[in-house]
């Protein structure tokens, strides 16, 4: 039995068929370039299987749509890029503090403001972690290929649900608009992967879905399931209901990050590129890695030896691992599609500033071409 | 087969793209690697556009033509071929749209320049000027040799609406004889 099919696609619209294969039931959104084909895909396939993709009036009511219907208990989408990410953020902060879940893409493009609405970026890098004012804990993920615009948002969809927050996946311009053949795990096997939301199935005057122990995310039953629930972006203690009470508003913060940091380990998802054997060590993610790839095979062959690390997971970020390799790599050569977003948390992760960085921001994509200039001069 | 590496430019609106998916997914079909990545402007009418298309063997994983490796373009539309004609290779063949494209002498003397009139066939000949990318899909296969011809055609015709497969197949086989007959005077 074959373990794989194959689709040829795009990343937006692999992206769209990977959440309803995750068994999303729900889309609320506004188009915006250039993550259109995400919603367009999505309003052909929901119907169908009995949800229901709805145009709101702006982004602002489209991620509180989706929130809503998170609530309620289905897996719910909103998609956009990175100027709808600005107009959710204080609902995306909501949805932090109630831990509602819900999957948000962001098909990035140059910024900042509208920018460069149809060019690449990876601008949008900073906002993942941190959208809305506040302390939270983001995850985010990011593909670098067709097939992880598919395996990521399920993913995202399956974190959504088993850390009670909005989970981030990020796309960008490249990546959502190329086309290409894709080899994706079977729809068997997606399925088979679903674990569905934890609820309490105790006695309704029993139920405090924020009475969790201090590692664990909240337990929250479905909207209209006869518990009775109270979601505020105010602190609350263990019933929902607003509080200030100097121990529980700690706590509760305090939770947020640690549902999130002390199971790092099912969140972190690396590729490491030809590192084993490398003398130099490029560190980039999303579609920058494919003008990666091309230029350490084209390196290797004048014998030049260049290695990648690619985060897939870029928040939390895999500090450690960033730190064994700044302990093992003189070299080191950040590469993304903005001014060094990231580099900051890669200097943070290997405890050193000298870590060269090759950077765009023009709305065009890297070529080799430029990589390869760039390694040679190190 | 070796890689090969085509462009096809115009401005948005002109259905450009359908020939890059159709090319990617007839190589797939084939067995092997086709990858198609447009890059458009914010207009959404008239802002110039270009589709690269690889096909290979082996894996491809940068997504856009790499400047110098063009071996075929295809251009509609002056803005288009003016901003994006850098990327052929010299002595690299470009069909040009002659009504709408103008080629600077230089140009003529670096790559192979051939003028079909891609517009005219498919609003007068074919009758529809939708049509013209597959006018443009099958001038391009003409001249590269990429893919079988029905397994193109096959793909071309499972991309679009039953109802006009007889126009499509007729705008395959008008571009496919403007181009012979191009290389002919060649």
């Amino acid at each position: 039995m074959s373990e794989i099919r194959e689709i040829i696609s795009s990343g937006n619209e692999l992206a769209a068929i990977a959440s309803v294969d995750a068994g999303c039931k729900f889309f609320a959104g506004y188009p915006l370039t250039p993550s259109s084909e995400i919603m367009h895909v999505v309003s052909d396939l929901l119907p169908k299987i009995g949800g229901a993709a709805i145009q709101m009036e702006d982004e602002i009511a489209g991620v509180a749509a989706a929130i809503g219907a998170g609530m309620s208990g289905v897996r719910s989408l909103t998609a956009t890029s990175g100027p709808g990410i600005s107009l959710k953020a204080e609902n995306l902060g909501l949805a932090q503090m109630c831990e509602v879940p819900l999957v948000v893409i962001n098909v990035m493009r140059g910024g900042p403001s509208t920018g460069l609405p149809t060019r690449v970026s990876q601008g949008d890098v900073a906002q993942a972690k941190n959208p809305s004012h506040g302390d939270y804990k983001s995850i985010t993920v990011c593909a670098g290929n067709l097939a992880e615009c598919y395996t990521e948002t399920v993913r995202a969809f399956n974190l959504a649900d088993r850390f009670m927050q909005p989970v981030f996946v990020l796309l960008d311009e490249t990546i959502g608009h190329m086309h290409a053949k894709a080899e994706l795990p079977t729809l068997e096997a997606v399925k088979a992967g679903i674990v569905p939301r934890k609820t309490f199935d105790g006695a309704p005057e029993d139920y405090l879905p924020y009475g969790v122990e201090e590692d664990q995310p909240a337990l929250l039953n479905p909207m209209f399931t006869g518990y009775r629930y109270h979601y505020t972006g105010l602190h609350h203690d263990a019933s929902g209901f607003p509080t200030e009470e100097i121990e529980t508003c700690r706590k509760l913060i305090d939770r947020l990050f640690q549902k999130v940091e002390k199971y790092q380990d099912e969140i972190e998802s690396n590729e490491e590129y030809m590192v084993d054997d490398a003398d130099i060590l490029i560190v980039g993610y999303g579609s920058a890695s494919l003008a990666i790839k091309e230029a350490i095979n084209m390196l290797r062959k004048d014998g030049i030896k260049v290695g990648m690390f690619r985060p897939i997971t870029l928040w939390p970020s895999p500090e450690k691992r960033l730190h064994e390799l700044g302990q093992k790599f003189d070299k080191v050569l950040s590469v993304e599609l903005n001014q060094g977003q990231y580099l900051e948390e890669v200097q943070r992760s290997m405890g050193r500033l000298d870590i060269e960085k090759l950077t765009k921001t023009n709305g065009r994509p890297f070529s080799p071409s430029d990589i390869i200039e760039k390694v040679k001069e190190l | 087969m070796s890689k090969i590496v085509m462009r096809f430019t115009g401005v948005g609106g002109q259905g450009v793209l359908l020939a890059g998916e159709i090319f990617a997914a007839a190589k797939i079909k084939q067995g092997g690697y086709g990858i198609k990545t447009a890059t458009y402007t914010s207009q959404v009418r008239g802002g110039a556009t270009v589709v690269d298309i690889q096909l290979d063997d082996k894996e491809i994983f940068y997504p856009y033509a790499i400047d110098g490796e063009i071996d075929f373009m295809l251009s509609v539309a002056d803005v288009s071929y003016q901003q994006f004609k850098g990327g052929v290779r010299e002595g690299g063949t470009i069909v040009i749209e002659p009504n709408l494209v103008h080629p600077t002498d230089e140009d003529r003397k670096k790559w192979n320049i051939v003028e079909i009139a891609i517009i005219t066939i498919a609003k007068e000949e074919v009758g529809n000027v939708i049509t013209q990318s597959v006018v443009a899909l099958a001038i391009a296969n003409t001249y590269t040799k990429a893919l079988d011809r029905q397994l193109l055609i096959d793909t071309m015709l499972s991309k679009v609406p039953k109802k006009v497969h007889e126009l499509n197949l007729k705008a395959y086989e008008l571009g496919e004889k403007y181009a012979t007959e191009a290389i002919a005077e060649a």
